[in-house]
């Protein structure tokens, strides 16, 4: 893997935000490695947008700490030479045409490749004197992220960045920023909740729900980690080899469940399975919370 | 130079996808040693892949000695796969050819014939492993 | 930072030079056709005064008073720039989300925001007191019949102008960044500029100095002040008790008492007009003071509300 030392990019211990009486974020722990490209996943409000903030500086932390490349971003512009940012829905002035936009970006950042954005404008076939208004969602995209690696930037925050756009457009996203991660070497942390881009994407994995982070780590571990197991019903007896239950389902006969092992499951009982990326997130993100709706409706469930 | 696919489908790891295509050239002749391998950065960014992975896949070549990387320039094909097989192959072909005249000649439509393959292998192995396990 | 906020602001610099070019396409030719009917009729036939110089000075005045009900809409100049310059500056970046690319940048917020105000403040500055000299220069013909001194006319020329013009756009710009919308800011300011102009011309501007009084007999001919304020003007008995608002103006009868329409209305002789009134002489120190204050008041609402700017998410 690049980055032999295990240098840390982003570093969040017990940070929290709080609007009014809610926490957006509560209690978030994590860890980001050097090189990696990072998938952020979660149901929307879970506190993606918020901790991506949090990392660029937009917004002070309520509780705890983050901290870039051992630096507190807020307030920080030093810090903020070495992260690139696009917030969702990739806000830019849309009057301004794209070379307008270069020009910008130029006269207020630090260190600044003119030739690297052009060259990666000219890739993505975007007319440089229209105003961006009147560009496609996929285009204004491929500006907002050509913008962002113009700057070289050490470490890349791409919030939502494709949820509005076509598939076409949003495979040329992530071509783009491959292509661009290859070059630079440059670490990715990008919030989506469409998993399927992910998988062959992602190296590292974030789940926050609920302004919780459920899991993180490296994409292979986890998946090495987790299986799947459908046997007889179970009533909360240790398996040899599972560390923790994750999730589990019932019938009157059987039980579904959701493990962590620490090593092979021999018991005989047992159908082990393993699980897709997809499958593993969305069981972390489901909730327990059909069973009473189905009462409060007065139904059966 | 050889392009890679990615099979979206496929339960195989991707950079063990890589691995096997570049095997597969190497074992039909595609890839001779001496060729460069795709770059890394290409390769990312036509199939919207992690660089890491391209990287995984090419050290895994290295580490079979069928590939080798050159800083600055490149991973170039140093092994191979081809040789006394291809000889075999050409063998192989012809029976193949004689066989399958025969199971059209019986009503065999081509889904059957590779039904029938698929069966035969995993029965194959079936076999195989429980002799390895009486062993 | 200074090519953005020429590229950002270029396109509404542009609208307010049109706009203040119709303005002067408007007042230019009026007010060199005024100077001239002026000097036609007034200037040349009142040096030795009489009635052709009395119907001289009506004719001018005809003519022309319409021209006073123009700089009652004056008065909306500034409050436009504070809606269209101010409102939107902090309001529509976070309105349209884009402060989330401008701030994460290389700049900080306070280096943006300062920047920006002190750029598009001088602009402001620069255009409002061209303006207020414009004004100046056509209303000068018409103090023939109303004071540049008196309420409304002293607040569209003169220097006045530019401590509205900063005091309004401050205004909107403190306005946006407590309510992040471009509609609701401008909502806000409108009401407030109003306000505090009330405040300030009905209250404060009267106490600037104090201001001094004469009496005047009752007579068919009341000297006039030309470009003083007035400020109030009263018939009293000649003990001082109030009896009427306004002026008495009668030729005394041939005794020497009180004419026939004066005698009508209670008056006892004895009885005089009274005028409270600030004299000519301190009208460009009024339009100081009251320029002062505005100003104070505009780089107030901008320290406020950068310091707003920089806790917004």
């Amino acid at each position: 893997m690049r980055g032999h030392e295990m240098e840390h990019v982003l570093e969040a211990d017990g940070l929290g935000k709080r609007y009014g009486a809610r926490w957006a974020l509560r209690d978030c722990t994590l860890r980001l490695p050097a090189g990696r490209v990072a998938a952020l996943v979660g149901p929307n409000g879970s506190g993606k947008s918020t901790l991506l903030h949090l990392a660029v500086g937009l917004l002070r932390p309520d509780a705890g700490a983050v901290r870039v490349f051992g630096n507190t971003p807020y307030e920080n512009t030093a810090a903020l030479a070495d992260i690139g940012f696009v917030a969702q829905d990739t806000p830019l002035y849309r009057d301004f045409t794209a070379n307008d936009l270069v020009t910008m970006a130029g006269k207020v950042n630090r260190r600044w490749d003119a030739t690297l954005a052009r060259t990666r404008l000219a890739q993505a076939g975007i007319p440089p004197r229209i105003p961006v208004g009147k560009l496609s969602g996929g285009q204004r995209a491929q500006v907002a992220l050509a913008l962002a690696l113009a700057k070289r930037p050490r470490l890349l925050l791409l919030d939502e960045p494709v949820a509005s756009l076509d598939p076409v457009a949003r495979r040329e996203f992530l071509r783009t920023l491959m292509g661009g991660v290859a070059e630079s070497g440059t670490t990715v942390l990008l919030s989506s909740h469409i998993l399927a881009d992910l998988e062959h994407s992602c190296d590292h994995l974030v789940v926050l729900s609920s302004g919780a982070v459920q899991l993180s780590g490296a994409v292979d571990d986890i998946v090495g980690e987790h299986r799947r197991l459908v046997g007889p019903r179970h009533h909360g007896e240790p398996i040899g080899g599972v560390a923790a239950v994750v999730r589990a389902r019932h019938t009157d006969r059987q039980s579904t469940l959701l493990v962590r092992a620490t090593g092979r499951v021999t018991d005989p009982s047992w159908t082990v399975h393993e699980l897709t990326l997809e499958d593993l997130i969305l069981a972390y993100l489901s909730d327990g919370v059909t069973e009473a709706t189905h009462e409060a409706w007065g139904v059966a469930a | 130079m050889i392009e890679f696919v990615l099979d979206g489908r496929s339960k195989v790891n991707t950079y063990v996808q890589l691995v096997q295509q570049v095997k597969q050239a190497l074992r039909v002749g595609l890839l001779v040693p001496g060729d460069r391998l795709p770059k890394v950065r290409d390769v990312a960014q036509s199939l919207a892949i992690n660089p890491n992975t391209v990287l995984k896949a090419y050290r895994e070549l290295e580490l079979e000695g069928l590939a080798e990387g050159r800083p600055g320039v490149g991973t170039f094909v140093t092994g191979t796969l081809a040789g006394d097989s291809l000889a075999n192959q050409a063998d192989l072909r012809a029976e193949l050819l004689e066989w399958l005249r025969r199971a059209q000649a019986a009503g065999l439509s081509d889904e059957d014939v590779t039904a029938l393959v698929d069966t035969t292998i995993r029965a194959a192995r079936q076999a195989d492993a429980l002799l390895e396990e009486l062993a | 930072m200074i090519w953005l906020t020429w590229r950002q602001h270029r396109t509404q610099g542009l609208y307010t030079l049109l706009g203040l070019a119709a303005l002067a396409a408007f007042i230019v030719p009026t007010g060199l056709a005024m100077r001239r009917d002026l000097d036609r009729l007034v200037g040349q036939r009142c040096a030795t005064g009489g009635e052709l110089c009395d119907r001289g000075m009506n004719e001018f005045i005809d003519t022309y008073s319409p021209l006073l009900h123009v700089a009652i809409l004056l008065l909306a100049v500034p409050l436009l720039f504070g809606l269209f310059w101010g409102a939107p500056l902090v309001a529509r970046e976070i309105e349209q989300g884009t402060h989330r690319m401008i701030w994460t940048q290389g700049i900080s917020r306070r280096h943006w925001a300062w920047t920006k105000a002190g750029l598009l403040g001088g602009a402001v500055a620069v255009l409002a007191a061209g303006y207020g000299w414009g004004i100046s220069w056509w209303y000068e013909p018409l103090q023939i019949r109303e004071s540049r001194f008196t309420e409304v006319f002293f607040d569209v020329q003169g220097v006045v102008p530019v401590g509205y013009t900063l005091f309004a756009v401050a205004l909107g710009l403190y306005a946006g960044t407590v309510l992040p919308k471009v509609m609701s800011a401008m909502a806000v300011t409108l009401p407030a500029y109003i306000a505090a102009r009330l405040a300030v011309g009905m209250y404060a501007r009267p106490r600037f100095m104090a201001p001094l009084n004469r009496s005047l007999a009752i007579d068919d001919h009341i000297e006039g002040m030309t470009g003083a304020w007035l400020m109030s003007t009263e018939v009293r008995q000649a003990d001082g008790t109030r009896v009427t608002g306004g002026m008495m103006v009668c030729r005394p009868e041939g005794d020497g008492g009180l004419c026939a329409a004066a005698r009508e209305m209670g008056l006892r002789p004895g009885a005089y007009n009274y005028q409270v009134y600030q004299p000519e002489g301190r009208f460009w120190t009024f339009q100081w003071i009251e320029t002062g204050i505005f100003v104070a008041a505009a780089a107030l609402l901008v320290w406020l509300a950068i310091r707003r700017v920089r806790r917004v998410a």
